[in-house]
């Protein structure tokens, strides 16, 4: 008996010990980590931010890093997540634990939730603080962030269009074929390069148009004079009233145009399944001889070499916008679309010291030093400065590819990109000068009870079914209806008009 | 000993079986390595298909490891899987062990405690703000200690124990050995097999280590291998600001897949064996 108490009270002490020694180990690794807000006395400020990205090199060997540390006496820990959905789960679970980062990446779902729970920090009071940032984004990206006559988020400053459709010269060549002018000629290109076996290896091996799903038909919508980009319809104004692409007056013709282009049977089958950058992938094999994607994808010296790897004489041309029934136009251009928006937490207000850290930073990644620091790298080392023009070097090539990840309020981009891609300007050139429908969708909030993922996909999903001829064209207006019932989409019309009138854009 | 037609036939069909699963097995982990070791311009002419390299270079693992983020992040893994591994077992085989006496006062109340962790779970906002309370983010260690026991491993090594027959245990009482002596020099050299068999369960975790790591560490030096790997695989993906970045080919992809999972794959044939061994063997002499 007494064996058997001695041996229960054993083990407890086991089982104590057991659950409890996670505990103990926790609390001597508390110690080590001595991290969080330092005070000031010249003391390095730490600053944390957040944001999506890659690259990023480890923190010692970061240069932009020290750079920006030793310029402002900080001790930035930016960390950059590959996905947006860890992204969103850190963003958020940071938000909910009050353990905010000082800086931080919101999109535009994000800037509204979090102002309206009022985690985020009014930037009005501090715009005089904030000149130099405001400033260098301009006046149009000012305005992208305001929430309610608020200022919840800075934008980054505005961008250039890259995307157009590119054709392969070479098969154009062999097949005694011009560069397409017209939405027709673009079909008719399309269905030769299905056929006619333009890489000449005896094999029906290839097709015509791709691109990432519905955004390869931009263009196509531009020739009826409708908005699109990236596959979403756009909002803008003609003739002194504002258009939603889907109420387009030509947008029933746009969609039979196209939908007879993908009966001709010459694009990419999977077109619909294309994510990422997969479509970009056909055009290196040698599968497509048209895709509409940005000059990047196509001119880079990596894949370049990697289409010159597959075909000795592969020569890829730009194809800008084509002239059809409604103008001549390569796609919608969203100018109130903006890079990213960084917000700083509320919380942040009860420190002022660091509070003005974060504004030191972005007031000097918009200044001239440290805008050229972001953007090209430390002077002597990753350029050099010849008069006013920006010399890049050799190791700028090979270290700059994550500076853009400092780039808090964006860059002057042609510029910039003119700099860092001397040999493609001329592509760089003939993307940005196509026209484009001037289109407003960022500047849009979205209205209560209106769920901007739920319509979006849904658009897509029917738009698909016109193109692809499993819904017939006559069904477009109960589509709408749908639409606007179901979705909640006459709110956001209301809305998007509302605002519109508000910016000025609309009488 | 002759077999007849009918066994003949019947093993056939079975090897064939046997073989044709075996090779679906294999076939995407042919692809990996294949293209992996495949130069990438002769990749893209075979159209981004090949099963059997015809020629062959390393350069993508050099460049892995001479020029990115994975030496160091394979240091951080191997450490909390090594580490980690270590403190899982010991908790475990301390909380097993008491667990599996019948006389442990309140043992149907603490195991109730045990299976409940398996039903419900906090959820990630309050674990993190445990996680953060406790000063872990940030450190390897928030890694490690969040999941230092689980229930599920507990639950195994602790009918392991019940398994042990009582003779043991008395015949070492009756030598005079105390509770501690018999876990260390009894029950644990006997619960060998078992005990490899959820290190591997751990083990295994401790490797393939990613959801802690985005949620609980922001210090790019600590990210584990998975995190990076999986960086390396987005980036093709990525918006266009950064087009200046370069962007890994499918050869570099492959390798890093490679090198995030052979490791692990390598420690399989050692531990197997224990799994089919028996449990008892020898240890009881009749």
């Amino acid at each position: 008996m007494e064996q058997k108490r001695k041996l229960a009270a054993v083990l407890a002490v086991m089982l104590t010990a057991g659950s409890v020694l996670a505990g103990c180990g926790s609390e001597e690794a508390a110690k080590a980590p001595a991290g969080g807000a330092a005070g000031g006395d010249g003391k390095p400020v730490k600053l944390d931010i957040i944001e999506t990205g890659s690259g990023l090199p480890s923190p010692d060997q970061d240069i932009i890093k020290s750079e920006l540390d030793k310029a402002l006496k900080t001790e930035i820990n930016l960390t950059v997540y590959a996905s947006m959905d860890d992204y969103k789960n850190q963003l958020n679970v940071r938000m909910a634990s009050s353990n905010y980062p000082d800086l931080f990446l919101v999109d535009k779902q994000q800037l509204k939730q979090f102002s309206e729970q009022g985690l985020l920090l009014d930037l009005t009071p501090y715009k005089e603080k904030l000149k130099p940032t405001l400033d260098f984004i301009g006046e149009e990206s000012v305005k992208k962030a305001v929430l309610g006559g608020k200022q919840f988020a800075i934008a980054k400053s505005p961008q250039v269009p890259y995307d157009t459709y590119w054709v392969r010269k070479d098969w154009l060549d062999k097949l005694g074929l011009k560069v397409p002018v017209t939405p027709e000629e673009l079909l008719e290109v399309s269905k030769a390069f299905k056929e006619k076996d333009p890489d000449g290896n005896g094999k029906a091996d290839t097709f015509g148009l791709t691109g990432g799903k519905l955004g390869a038909f931009s263009t196509l919508f531009g020739a009826y004079g409708v908005g699109f980009e990236g596959g979403a319809p756009s909002v803008y104004v003609k003739d002194g009233k504002m258009v939603h692409a889907l109420y387009d007056g030509n947008i029933k013709a746009a969609l039979g145009f196209i939908r007879e282009f993908v009966a001709s049977g010459s694009v990419d089958p999977e077109l619909l399944a294309n994510s990422g950058l997969q479509h970009r992938q056909k055009a290196i094999k040698g599968e497509a001889g048209i895709i509409y994607v940005d000059w990047p994808n196509m001119t880079k010296e990596q894949f370049v070499e990697q289409m010159k790897a597959v075909s000795a004489n592969v020569n890829w041309v730009q194809v800008g916008a084509l002239k059809g029934p409604g103008g001549a136009y390569a796609s919608g251009w969203d100018t109130g679309k903006t890079a990213g928006l960084y917000a700083i937490p509320r919380a942040l207000e009860k420190n002022p010291e660091k509070l003005q850290k974060v504004f030191d930073l972005l007031n000097y990644v918009s200044t001239k030093e440290g805008s050229l620091l972001v953007q090209y790298g430390v002077k002597g080392k990753h350029y050099n400065l010849e008069g006013e023009k920006v010399v890049p070097t050799e190791l700028m090539g090979k270290e700059g590819g994550y500076f853009w990840l400092y780039q808090f309020t964006g860059r002057p981009e042609l510029e910039y990109l003119k700099v860092k891609f001397e040999k493609q300007a001329p592509y760089v050139e003939f993307a940005s000068k196509q026209p484009r429908i001037e289109a407003y969708n960022g500047f849009i909030n979205y209205p209560a009870g209106y769920n901007a993922a739920d319509a979006d996909r849904y658009i897509e999903e029917e738009l698909a079914k016109f193109i692809y001829g499993k819904r017939p064209l006559e069904e477009y207006d109960a589509f709408l209806k749908t639409l606007e019932g179901s979705m909640n989409y006459k709110a956001y019309l209301a809305e998007a008009e509302k605002r519109l009138k508000e910016l000025g854009y609309l009488k | 000993m002759v077999k007849s037609l009918e066994d003949r036939l019947m093993n056939a069909a079975v090897l064939l079986i046997l073989g044709l699963a075996g090779a679906a097995a294999v076939f995407p982990l042919m692809y990996v390595v294949s293209v992996s070791v495949t130069p990438f311009s002769e990749v893209l002419k075979n159209g981004g298909f090949i099963l059997i390299p015809r020629s062959f270079t390393f350069s993508a693992y050099t460049q892995l490891f001479t020029e990115s983020a994975i030496p160091r992040a394979f240091a951080v893994t191997v450490f909390i899987t090594v580490v980690g591994t270590l403190i899982n077992l010991v908790l475990t085989a301390l909380m097993a062990y008491p667990l599996s006496r019948k006389g442990l006062p309140g043992r149907s109340f603490f195991l109730l405690m045990v299976v409940f962790t398996m039903l419900f779970s906090g959820g990630i906002i309050p674990t993190y703000l445990i996680v953060k309370a406790l000063g872990l983010v940030d450190s390897v260690w928030s890694m490690i200690l969040p999941n230092a026991v689980w229930s599920f491993n507990v639950l195994i090594m602790k009918s392991f124990y019940e398994s042990l027959p009582e003779e043991l245990f008395e015949s070492a009482r009756m030598d005079g050995a105390r509770e501690f002596r018999i876990l260390l020099q009894l029950v644990v050299p006997l619960s060998i097999p078992s005990m490899l068999t959820v290190g591997l369960f751990y083990m295994v975790g401790h490797w393939n280590e990613f959801f802690q790591a985005v949620m609980y560490v922001t210090d790019r030096s600590l990210f584990p291998l998975q995190v990076i790997i999986r960086e390396l695989l987005m980036m093709t993906q990525q918006p266009l600001e950064n087009a200046e970045n370069m962007l890994p080919t499918e050869t570099m992809q492959m390798a890093s897949v490679v090198t995030a999972s052979l490791p692990i794959i390598l420690v399989y044939p050692f531990i197997q064996k224990h799994f089919t061994k028996g449990m008892l063997l020898g240890s009881v002499k009749g």
